[in-house]
């Protein structure tokens, strides 16, 4: 089920709300998790099973592994590691692992005849897989009590609002809110149903309105072979996509979570205000760039650590390692990959060159480091890595040819839409960040509004009048 | 400021090679220009060595401010 969905807008969200609401405290994690297996469902409804395996290995595991001591409790989180791992690779990368094996046998002249599956990829299985193993790690850590009450847990790894596209979340954050009486607090019911309408406004006003333009590019890469401009704004014009879409998604999860008194943690801050790569990923897709960071990175970092001296080559090499798996967690492709890489790439010559970096001013720094995160986004939107190839081709390679491009440019209505929305999204998260939405002003008091109802009432226009009429599913759904 | 808060400040104004930083507890990685991930490693190295500590592994994962390291220190020099 699509957040901005008929179906789940109008049916779905205010009867599972209300239902929370009216029912005493004790039954309210049964309806949720009732609710959250039909929100799943509504995919391909028998990759259930896959939740119901794995949420009995990892619940047993952080049983077992708060009862043990010593290596059995390794063993016991290794169980739950290689569980989830392996059910990921099942199903994400065997194809990808098969069709490369192919070409290598091939490539050395020899015979190859393993076929690929012919699965689809369960929704959301990325991100639960990682929330599950947050729980077990921490559970090995000491920093979480296992949890006794398996529908509660069941609940932390399929609470619908989270489930198929995150944000990722921690045991310590969401466990112990299920455990707790939640009451309605209209302000805060408020403040949730906004923050869906923003988010559900990035959605569909903004990302799928860019997504008809950058569609029509990149999934015909060689339609203006030889010319820079359409790639270049397809590209310019993706950036804006995909953070209004996956943005747009964590708003919609956050809102409709807080309505309940839930609350998930931030995922998006701004990301484009970054002013290094590093700081980009400190504010975009954090529950994810913390996740690498807490489980993957700091143990390979913190274990280089020899008497108290760390070479900085090898956390050079372990960041552009956690890249690189960050990289083909969104995908089985080698674009992934590489995107990833990158990303580790950029950061590794930042802290090569940082004199040089500290003498560039601020606002210089927010530009280049867009335009670098830019650069990579062709590899991520890519429908293989031969097109992502040729777009580069076209960008770097083709001609600007100024009175084509000008022409394109006047006359393009989807570029001109684009542009707009764009513009748009810039001065209402400009409103939106400042405290003037707070405020009030004695003219609209004597009508009795503020700035904030004014600017959801607005929102709410642009969302009816302006977004496409058609449901496109969400971008991160994929992974 | 307390002592053992200046000390914590001077150990971040040399890795992070800025003599003006000062330090709140509620400051985060977004506002200290610098602390990366790569830097983070290198800040824990200079305040174990600093306060002659060893943190644990498991403590220096997952903090999320100024605030918290400052009691890391504390909580370490206390054992």
């Amino acid at each position: 089920m699509l957040f901005n969905s008929v179906q789940f807008l109008v049916f779905f969200f205010p009867i599972v709300t209300t239902l929370y609401f009216v029912l005493p405290q004790q039954s309210r994690w049964a309806m949720l998790l009732v609710a959250s297996s039909y929100f799943y469902m509504a995919f391909v409804p028998k990759y259930i099973l896959i939740l119901v395996f794995l949420i009995a290995v990892d619940y047993a595991a952080g049983l077992l592994i708060e009862g043990a001591q010593g290596r059995r409790r390794s063993l016991y989180l290794y169980l739950s590691l290689v569980a989830n791992v392996a059910t990921l690779a099942v199903f994400k990368y065997y194809n990808f692992v098969n069709e490369n094996l192919e070409t290598l046998f091939h490539g050395l002249g020899l015979g190859y005849h393993v076929k690929n599956l012919s699965w689809l990829l369960p929704i959301g299985l990325s991100f639960h897989t990682f929330q599950s193993m947050s729980y077990t790690i921490e559970v090995y850590r000491g920093k979480q009590k296992a949890e006794r009450h398996l529908g509660i847990y069941a609940l932390y790894v399929m609470y619908y609002p989270q489930l198929v596209a995150g944000p990722i979340e921690r045991p310590q954050n969401l466990l112990h809110q299920f455990h707790e009486k939640k009451s309605f607090d209209y302000a805060r019911v408020v403040d949730g149903l906004q923050l869906m309408l923003w988010g559900l406004f990035k959605k569909c006003f903004v990302a799928d309105r860019l997504g008809i333009f950058v569609d029509e590019i990149y999934n015909n890469p060689h339609a203006h072979d030889g010319w820079s401009f359409p790639y270049v704004a397809a590209t310019y014009l993706f950036a804006y996509q995909i953070y209004c879409d996956f943005s747009g998604y964590s708003d919609i999860a956050r809102g409709a979570s807080r309505v309940m008194g839930i609350e998930l943690m931030e995922n998006f801050r701004y990301p484009f205000s970054a002013k290094s790569i590093s700081e980009f990923w400190q504010r975009w897709h954090i529950s994810l760039s913390t996740w690498f960071k807490d489980y993957l990175y700091m143990p390979l970092a913190y274990g280089s650590i020899t008497d108290g001296v760390v070479k900085p080559w090898k956390l050079q090499w372990y960041v552009v390692v956690v890249f690189l798996v960050s990289g083909f967690w969104h995908g089985a492709g080698w674009n992934y990959g590489i995107w990833g890489a990158l990303h580790g790439l950029f950061i590794v010559c930042s802290t090569v060159f940082r004199r040089l970096n500290a003498r560039i001013n601020g606002t210089l720094k927010t530009v280049i480091t867009f335009h670098l995160v830019g650069f990579t986004w062709v590899l991520f939107r890519a429908n293989s890595m031969a097109d992502a190839l040729a777009i580069y081709a076209n960008i770097f390679g083709g001609k600007l040819d100024a009175a084509r491009s000008w022409h394109e440019l006047v006359h393009n209505e989807q570029l001109h839409v684009g542009v707009f929305v764009i513009a748009v999204l810039l001065v209402l998260e400009r409103i939106y960040k400042s405290e003037k939405l707070k405020g009030s002003n004695p003219l609209l008091q004597k009508l009795q509004f503020n700035y904030a109802q004014l600017y959801y009432a607005a929102l709410l226009v642009l969302l009816f009048m302006g977004a496409p009429l058609e449901e496109r599913a969400f971008i991160y759904f994929q992974f | 400021m307390s002592d053992l808060e200046n000390r914590v400040q001077s150990v971040f104004r040399r890795v992070f090679s800025h003599d003006s930083l000062v330090l709140k507890r509620e400051m985060t990685a977004l506002d200290i220009d610098g602390w990366d991930s790569l830097n983070h490693i290198q800040l824990i190295v200079a305040l174990e060595k600093e306060f002659k500590v060893k943190f644990k592994p498991t403590d220096v994962i997952g903090l999320k401010n100024v605030g918290e390291m400052v009691d890391l220190v504390r909580q370490a020099l206390a054992l």
